[in-house]
């Protein structure tokens, strides 16, 4: 193990240029991963927000920003249902918004009942610690330049309703290139003239005693004209529909589909050259008569060296660029687990194109040793 | 010929194909008493380094057998003669081949370390090899320190780590000067005379044939003659 250490301590050059090929791999790898993960985040974040159990939706609904209205005997007949114990009302459309300066935009009005869920940001919550008025609006600090308002209470309209925006909450910014603003249902339907009781989506809070297979098969027993989903369906189908069937989505999938394939290669392609570069010495180890474990071992050694150096070099750089992405693109989000889960492959690839290059060391070509 | 300790019998290599298709040995036997210092001399391209890698075990013969230790070893698997090279042969090379990143010490020690992992104090026996060569002040130095004398003794201490009965020298004096060759002369001498080692030189440098009890000639493959100094 001394020798792998040594060679590497012995050779900083080389040892920089192969630890800045593996990090520069994992800088691409994470980064790429994060645009994926955020995208996929973001596509889903409103459902995920929720803590109810089923989330009723028009036929053939794609994505949470794209619900139709639904009949307001939709919920009185889930109600009814044997399991169901709660429904709430969300309704989301597309809204005139014109700021306190007369600048007009649209925005994506989101309204919803107070127990839709503790994350889901409607101003009237019941656990909300800073109490508002039920007919606040809130939207996210990252669309800020768009809304406008110079201070906290602002007198503004969405389609020609007077409306006051209150305060400014986080990880809910634009997705869609428009930003969102959020309010309490009862305020939405009146901003967005829908009739009372009506919604694009009822929320079931199920009782723990039924299944929820069940209650999901009776609802859609009974409303055959709605699609019936859990919220975790609901939510893997938004994010399927934005990743695989946009042109945005896609494109990024593809990225981090190329940016992880392409950051496996470099560390290969960096570790195979790095051990190439030492086969004279590997030889003469074989040569003197060390096993093939021996001189596996020490490639091994140095290769797992310079990945574990890489990763950790990778993994300093990228996380500070992502903190700064977030400036530029809100959504951009690396979950806890990325970095270990693009690391690992990286160190596999490190061991792998080390023993593939190793082989030409471990068959060495008999009187190479010997020539000068 | 049986039972050779050292040696080869009616032992032909070839390299290439068709038309590049080279002979190094044909037909070549050759047996090495143990406890002898035998000198391989000869043109370029007349087969001494096939010769060597063969009796190394790093090269089988197309046809005939090589015995070491009186085992013959061209049926065996690669890693079976893995194992006797590092229980019986060591090789002391032209260019040296020390490690470029380890200090002269741990150069030797890994010597020991390659001849069994499992054995204590390899830098204490390291230090012992490099002081009987006189190389007490340069333990430390790493090759590209040390004078092309100095690396090769280092080289001819690593070789010698694990007391291995069997030592192949291939050019060991080339890159030397004519003391620093001679010193090196006097250590393989001495290996033999005191320790029973047999040693096998391949060189073009008349400096040997004082030293070597047997010189022998090969031309185009062919043992041309033997020569026994008496």
């Amino acid at each position: 193990m001394k020798l792998a250490l040594q060679n590497i301590l012995h050779d900083r050059g080389r040892f920089s240029v192969t630890v800045l090929g593996v990090s520069f791999a994992v800088f691409l790898m994470v980064f790429q991963g994060s645009l994926l993960a955020g995208f996929l985040q973001a596509a889903s974040r409103l459902i995920d927000a929720s803590d109810t159990d089923i989330w009723i939706t028009a036929r053939g609904v794609q994505a949470f920003e794209f619900g139709t209205a639904l009949e307001s005997r939709v919920r009185e007949m889930a109600a009814g249902v044997p399991g169901v114990m709660q429904t709430s009302r969300v309704c989301m459309a597309f809204a005139v918004y014109r700021t306190p300066i007369g600048k007009q935009q649209v925005v994506a009005l989101v309204g919803a009942d107070p127990n839709v869920g503790k994350r889901f940001p409607v101003p009237d919550a019941p656990e909300s610690a800073e109490k508002m008025s039920p007919d606040a609006v809130l939207y996210d600090v990252s669309d800020r330049k768009q809304i406008e308002v110079a201070a906290l209470p602002a007198e503004v309209e969405i389609n020609r309703h007077r409306a006051s925006i209150e305060r400014e909450i986080q990880g809910y910014g634009a997705f869609l290139g428009v930003p969102f603003l959020f309010t309490s249902y009862r305020n939405a339907i009146r901003y967005l003239d829908f009739r009372s009781d009506q919604a694009v989506y009822i929320l079931l809070r199920t009782d723990r005693r039924y299944p929820l297979s069940q209650i999901q098969q009776s609802l859609k027993q009974k409303l055959p004209e709605v699609d019936v989903l859990t919220r975790d369906e609901f939510a893997h189908k938004s994010r399927m529909y934005w990743t695989i069937k946009t042109g945005a989505g896609g494109a990024i999938l593809t990225a981090a589909v190329l940016g992880f394939l392409i950051g496996l290669v470099v560390v290969s392609q960096t570790i195979y050259a790095n051990t190439m570069e030492n086969l004279e010495e590997y030889a003469t180890l074989k040569a003197l008569g060390a096993p093939q474990a021996f001189v596996a071992r020490i490639v091994l050694a140095q290769a797992l060296i310079c990945g574990a150096v890489g990763s950790v070099l990778g993994l300093l750089a990228v996380v500070p660029s992502i903190n700064y992405a977030k400036s530029l693109i809100p959504w951009i989000h690396a979950p806890w687990w990325l970095p270990a889960a693009m690391v690992v492959p990286s160190l596999a690839m490190c061991s792998l194109a080390s023993i593939v290059s190793v082989r030409s060391a471990l068959t060495v070509e008999p009187g190479r040793v010997f020539r000068a | 010929m049986p039972n050779l300790f050292l040696g080869v019998e009616g032992a032909s290599v070839t390299f290439g194909q068709q038309d590049a298709r080279v002979c190094a040995l044909r037909d070549v036997s050759l047996s090495f008493e143990k406890g002898t210092l035998s000198l391989v001399t000869g043109p370029s391209g007349s087969g001494k380094t096939t010769l060597l890698s063969m009796l190394g075990c790093l090269l089988s013969p197309d046809e005939g057998s090589v015995f070491v230790d009186g085992v013959a070893v061209n049926g065996l698997s690669e890693a079976e003669r893995t194992v006797i090279r590092q229980k019986k042969i060591s090789f002391v090379f032209q260019a040296f081949r020390l490690f470029h990143s380890l200090s002269a010490l741990d150069n030797v020690a890994l010597g020991f370390e390659i001849r069994d992992p499992a054995a204590p104090g390899r830098k204490e026996l390291a230090l012992d090899l490099l002081l009987q060569f006189g190389l007490g002040d340069k333990l430390q130095q790493e090759p590209n320190e040390l004078s092309p004398g100095e690396k090769q003794r280092v080289a001819i201490a690593r070789a010698l780590a694990g007391n291995p009965p069997i030592l192949l020298a291939d050019e060991p004096t080339a890159s030397l000067d004519a003391e620093a060759g001679r010193n090196i002369c006097q250590i393989l001498r001495r290996e033999v005379d005191e320790q029973g080692r047999t040693v096998v030189v391949v060189s073009h440098d008349p400096r040997w044939e004082k030293f070597a009890d047997r010189t022998i000639t090969l031309c185009d493959g062919r043992v041309e003659e033997e020569v026994a100094v008496l």
